[in-house]
């Protein structure tokens, strides 16, 4: 059975932690509830759980490819077309170099912006459940979850002093 | 605003400003929109001036066509110029949210938004490979090389055109994908009350941002990871233009020192670009509630010692060739700085080194909101000297294929189509730099909001200072 989105809006930060700390109490996974915010908060500072991303791994990748790119062209050219240039090896690191490390930071690059669009599972053209509100200062707290523990978590959200308890429904008309 | 006046300090009222963060949204995006009368006649004048770039550009080419690469110096000059401001300014919004400086905030986003001169650079990019000579001698006469010097030696396929293009191009890319980034949380807001084609572009850039913890912590990683990869390709892309379009076609002129030259040419003329917009901003925008004193006390002395690097660079790059004697050495050296191009260097060093040294080296003008950006007046006007010396002197310099320089050339001086061109195209970055500050916000919205979480006022003692939190 999907879940479904709650969203709490509150206007003080420390109302937000509050309600992070009510929802964890009353057996919501850490895993089912966000915090929403206009700027990036310091880390830990809701008590929300410690985000995992595989950024890293995306630039490594990209890196790998472009420099294998470059080598083989580099190489395979030259092996291709044997000239002899100022009495230098056929094979010769210099000027191989330089089309590796463009190879190697274009394919850093690519992969990057690929992974950065990916762990953020961006772009998409539909909003879900938001309000306009997140964006002058509010707190959202998105919170998923059953259909039946709806009422229960909109409880627990106005009692940690949220201004605020949105519903799928309303955010329909909001995006 | 500013809120400590009546206790004894030592820095101006407005050394620190404090926006609330609660309409700071609203108001700057809302700015976007606004019609600004001196804004549309700024846009009015430098449309006007890209129109004129573009009969000098065609003029140009109708004239003297892409055989041969001489007549394009002014061109690859005023291409140099807008290349090290636009192409290096990303990396001071880069390099400071490295460092974490609370002073960058109001900066960054005016440094990213150069990143739409990308296109700019790209398109002035393609004429300059059309005149790049080939790398073989189609024509070997006398004692001519048959392969020209480059960093190329002899392959691999493709050189030097496409990867001079990669480069460029791979660069204006990684710059947009840097703003796009940065700016994808002011865009995700602003979405919601814009309306028509804003809203569908706002839309398309911000896509699913909700402002998430792992939203945060992705464009935190990314932002750091796309900017330490525009350091290493940007000085990559400066070290081809450099190599490339200036020391491969002067005969004989082989130097290590030329490439690094360029690269602090271009931090100290980004730099002193971006505190002219911010001065701008502070001045006539309407920005003082955002903009305080202290991102141009803070810069300024990173502006002077990019100013002290330039001359160690210089005398670095001078006094090797002077006690080297070589002819060419001599040769070159006459022709860069003392006799064809000697009065071009003379308003170069003046402009970039001596005036702004002594401007920013006295406390009193420094420490001024108007210190900094009027030693970068001085350095712009520099910059574009030292670019004409060196990019028009280099496609100047007689036939690409000889050993070295023989005799010292005489200059070239700009024709009308030059200075069409030349002012052309700088009326051009302004003019899309302009039309960019309307669909981005020209500040960091986001990065304004996470500042004002962070510092309040607080006394100490006799005095009233800010306070700031450090969270990392």
């Amino acid at each position: 059975m999907p879940k479904l989105p709650v969203l709490g809006l509150f206007q003080d930060a420390n109302n937000a932690a509050d309600a992070g700390d009510a929802l964890r109490q009353a057996g919501i996974s850490d895993k089912d509830y966000d915090f929403l915010t206009d700027a990036p908060y310091p880390e830990g500072a809701f008590g929300e759980r410690v985000e995992h991303h595989r950024l890293y791994i995306f630039p490594f990748i990209g890196a790998v490819l472009g420099l294998t790119s470059g080598v083989l062209l580099t190489s395979m050219t030259q092996m291709a077309y044997p000239l002899v240039q100022g009495g230098k090896p056929i094979l010769s690191l210099p000027p191989m170099a330089i089309i590796c490390y463009e190879g190697t930071m274009l394919g850093a690059i690519l992969f990057t912006i690929l992974g950065i669009m990916f762990e953020s599972r961006l772009p998409s053209p539909k909003l879900g459940l938001y309000d306009t509100r997140i964006t002058d200062g509010y707190i959202g707290v998105l919170v998923q979850c059953d259909e039946a523990q709806l009422g229960r978590v909109s409880g627990i959200l106005t009692q940690a002093g949220a201004v605020d308890v949105k519903r799928q429904a309303a955010a329909a008309a909001t995006a | 605003m500013a809120e400590h006046a009546h206790h004894h300090q030592p820095y101006p009222d407005d050394m620190w400003v404090f926006p609330r963060r609660e309409t700071a949204a609203q108001d700057l995006v809302s700015r976007t929109i606004a019609p600004i009368s001196r804004y549309r006649i700024a846009l009015i004048i430098t449309g006007v001036l890209l129109a004129l770039g573009v009969v000098g550009f065609i003029a140009r080419a109708a004239t003297d066509g892409f055989d041969d690469h001489a007549p394009w110096g002014y061109y690859m000059a005023v291409f140099s110029f807008l290349f090290m401001i636009t192409g290096a300014a990303p990396l001071v919004a880069v390099g400071f949210r490295f460092t974490k400086s609370h002073w960058r905030r109001p900066l960054s986003r005016i440094s990213e938004l150069f990143a739409v001169l990308g296109v700019l650079n790209v398109l002035m990019f393609i004429p300059l490979l059309m005149v790049l000579p080939p790398l073989k001698n189609p024509e070997v006469v006398g004692h001519q090389l048959e392969i020209r010097r480059s960093i190329w030696f002899g392959g691999p396929i493709g050189s030097p055109y496409w990867w001079d293009m990669l480069g460029v191009v791979g660069l204006a890319v990684l710059g947009m994908a840097i703003l796009w980034l940065s700016a994808m949380p002011d865009l995700a807001g602003a979405k919601l009350t814009a309306t028509g084609f804003r809203r569908k572009l706002y839309g398309l850039l911000a896509g699913r941002w909700y402002g998430s913890k792992r939203q945060w912590n992705i464009q935190k990683a990314g932002l750091a990871m796309l900017g330490a990869f525009y350091f290493m390709f940007l000085l990559f892309v400066q070290f081809i233009v450099a190599s490339e379009f200036g020391m491969a076609l002067v005969p004989g002129w082989k130097d290590s020192i030329f490439p690094p030259l360029y690269t602090i040419v271009s931090f100290q003329s980004s730099l002193a670009t971006i505190l002219l917009v911010l001065f701008i901003l502070r001045k006539w925008g309407g920005y003082e509630q955002y903009i305080g004193v202290s991102p141009f006390w803070s810069a300024s002395k990173i502006l002077f010692a990019l100013t002290m690097l330039w001359t160690y660079h210089l005398w670095a790059f001078f006094i090797t060739f002077w006690y080297g004697r070589l002819q060419v050495e001599q040769n070159i050296l006459k022709y860069f700085l003392f006799e064809s191009y000697g009065w071009v260097f003379f308003v170069n060093v003046v402009f970039s080194f001596f005036t702004p040294f002594f401007i920013l080296l006295w406390n009193p003008v420094r420490k001024k909101a108007w210190g900094a950006p009027l030693a970068a007046c001085f350095i712009l006007v520099g910059t574009l000297a030292f670019n004409i010396r060196i990019f028009v002197g280099a496609f100047n310099a007689g036939h690409t294929f000889d050993h070295f320089l023989e005799t010292v050339p005489p200059p070239a001086w700009p024709d009308l189509w030059d200075i069409f061109m030349v002012g052309g195209f700088i009326g051009g970055a302004v003019f899309i730099y302009l039309l960019a500050a309307r669909v981005f916000p020209i500040l960091s919205v986001w990065e304004i909001k996470e500042g004002a979480l962070y510092q309040k006022m607080e006394n100490f003692m006799h005095g009233r200072y800010m306070v700031l939190a450090k969270p990392e």
